[in-house]
């Protein structure tokens, strides 16, 4: 009663155990690491931010080691040890275990494409990506994860003074865990927009975590995702926007079909001095059948008194009458229904601004569509 | 033998709970123009989801045959490539896909459900350019989502434009003249008119004679409480417009 807490130790899953074996005799941080990592297990569904995500028990036996491999159009400018903690326990796994980060410095106008290959057994990488003051860029980043395997990455965005950058994450068919904790830091009347495309896997999860300074800057973050049965995608927001007259925008859809599991939680955090701050948050989502499964959390917290903020959260199932007109005029009921997804889920990646790009993801969500019928 | 033959036709919602058509007799003959006259809530959109077989319209008895052909199993689409076309009521907006991209896919399913050629893109653009200009449709309405901000007129004339592009065999009607001026009005039935055949016939649905001032139909059945209750020439609709459904509702 009152005042006393029991807490059982934690009964350690064996990759948790592999994990703290692989951190044996670390100091500073990494020690720090261990035993936060010792305490409190991997990420499961008592974390209210995991709630839906049971990152735990779906990596319970995985403890071999696997391999990250990064390739890209180029190689990084440096790979540097990593100093400072980041704060979340994958990030500083990820740091502690995923050797030196590489670093990306961006120049004008420079395309980087990185192709992130994770194998059998539990992985981790770091990589950083700069975008030096004024420079505009565009980074496209694809990642997939073998079966029976489990990838722990985690990347840092620094987009400096009035910068513009183009982030096209997309994950293909992704039979293992992977979970890509991203931060992003936005300079003063910088430009980030960002579009991520997942047919989940055993289980995705993609974090990403903006801090905004208000300051002219503006960003976009918009995901699309599309789950067959048994796959499992969670989209994880944070925005803290710090400072006078920002804007953000995000829009994420998506399409899940019996037996998938889609989750959306997106946090926008203004603060007191955030004033005049444009923010927009929409969430809307197919069910395709009846045992498909979206969960969803939009959150505003506003502090300041003259902003402009708003989210929408919608979920439903597919136009029965839109259905019965397409096959009216003779077509196909798969081929009804996938025009229509496909034609609900489109329109984040209609506002890529790269046309190549867009069209690429735009096949690659036709063949997603293609093999859910 | 008729085109289309209704006998006895029994149908219902919600699962059978509520029967809306009730022992439906009908036949139109290859070439004739048929109207259907009846007062709100006699079921004459009901049997046009029923010809078509939308989901959720269960036949309960009697039969529908088409070309002596029993379509009562056939799936919507499959009944789309024999020839049935439904213009609806209420078209739907369908945001994302364009109307030219939906209408060149809807023709090429339909031939490739009957064993013919799918049109070439070139061939196909030439067939809409062609079919457009008869009912002033333009090529920027056409770049548009399907009917997606069109007024009410214009989702009329675009239900007609896809009927003389997909050419079918039987054409239903379902309120074509309600929210139609009267200039809108004159335009969908020229295009209704052009697709008169000696090989085609039409069941055209409406509430109110004036449509069938435009499209002169060779018989006229009135429709109340789920059944035909009276059918005659084109002065049966004239008789509707002065006196009212009154005693028909009444008889039925």
């Amino acid at each position: 009663m009152g005042g006393i807490r029991m807490t059982l130790p934690l009964k350690l899953t064996p990759a948790e155990t592999a994990l703290l074996d692989a951190l044996d005799g670390a100091t500073g941080w990494r020690a720090a690491t261990r035993a936060a990592l010792e305490n409190r297990g991997l990420p499961n569904k008592r974390d209210e931010a995991w709630k839906w995500t049971d990152l735990r028990r779906l990596t319970g036996n995985i403890t071999e080691a696997g391999t990250i491999a990064i390739t890209g159009t180029r190689e990084p400018d440096a790979k540097l040890p990593i100093r400072h903690a980041p704060t979340d326990i994958l990030p500083r796994l990820a740091g502690a275990l995923g050797g030196e980060a590489r670093i990306y410095t961006l120049s004008e106008g420079e395309s980087l494409s990185l192709e992130v290959t994770a194998s059998v057994g539990v992985g981790h990488a770091i990589y950083v990506v700069e975008v030096p003051t004024g420079v505009s860029a565009q980074v496209r980043e694809r990642l997939s994860v073998a079966d029976g395997g489990f990838a722990n990455i985690a990347v840092l965005y620094r987009i400096g003074e009035g910068a513009s950058l183009d982030r096209i994450v997309s994950i293909g068919d992704c039979p293992g865990i992977l979970a890509v904790s991203s931060g992003v830091d936005l300079g003063e009347g910088a430009s980030l927009r960002q579009t991520t495309l997942t047919f989940g896997g055993k289980l995705v999860r993609l974090e990403t975590h903006l801090a905004h300074p208000g300051a002219k800057a503006e960003a976009v973050m918009d995901a699309v995702y599309l789950l067959a049965p048994n796959r499992h995608a969670d989209l994880t927001t944070t925005a803290t926007i710090s400072g006078p007259e920002g804007n953000l925008s995000q829009l994420t859809k998506g399409a899940v079909a019996s037996h998938g599991h889609g989750v959306f939680q997106g946090k926008i955090h203004v603060e007191r001095e955030a004033q005049r701050t444009d923010a927009r948050m929409t969430h809307r989502a197919l069910m395709l059948g009846d045992r498909a499964e979206i969960d969803a959390k939009p959150e505003l917290e506003i502090y300041a008194d003259d902003v402009q903020c708003a989210h929408g959260n919608a979920l439903g199932a597919i136009d029965e009458t839109a259905l019965f007109y397409m096959r009216q005029r003779g077509l196909p009921e798969a081929q009804a229904r996938a025009i229509l997804i496909r034609s609900f889920l489109a329109e984040p990646l209609d506002r890529i601004r790269d046309p190549q790009i867009r069209d690429s993801l735009l096949e690659d969500l036709v063949t997603g569509l293609e093999a859910l019928s | 033998m008729p085109m289309l033959e209704i006998s006895n036709l029994h149908a219902s919602v919600d699962n059978g709970a509520k029967p809306i058509l009730k022992g439906l007799d009908l036949s139109v003959p290859k070439g004739e123009v048929h109207a259907i006259m009846g007062p709100n809530g006699s079921g004459k959109s009901t049997l046009s989801y029923v010809l078509t077989g939308r989901d959720g319209y269960d036949v309960t008895e009697g039969k529908v045959s088409f070309e002596g052909e029993d379509i009562g199993d056939l799936e919507p689409e499959e009944r789309a490539a024999r020839g049935l076309y439904l213009s609806f009521q209420y078209p739907v907006e369908i945001p994302g896909v364009p109307t030219l991209t939906f209408i060149r896919e809807s023709l090429n399913a339909q031939r490739k459900a009957r064993g013919e050629e799918e049109v070439s893109a070139p061939d196909f653009m030439r067939l809409i350019r062609e079919k457009a200009a008869i009912l002033n449709v333009s090529m920027d309405m056409l770049k548009r989502p399907v009917n997606v901000g069109f007024s009410g007129g214009e989702k009329k004339r675009m239900e007609i434009l896809q009927a003389l592009v997909l050419e079918p065999r039987f054409l239903i009607l379902d309120e074509t003249d309600s929210g139609l001026d009267i200039d809108a009005l004159k335009v969908v039935s020229e295009g209704v008119n052009a697709l008169r055949s000696p090989d085609r016939a039409m069941l055209v649905i409406t509430h109110y004679q004036r449509l069938l001032d435009y499209i002169a139909p060779d018989k006229v059945h009135v429709m109340s409480a789920g059944r035909i209750v009276a059918s005659g020439g084109p002065e049966l609709a004239k008789e509707l417009e002065a006196e009212g459904y009154d005693k028909y509702v009444r008889a039925a």
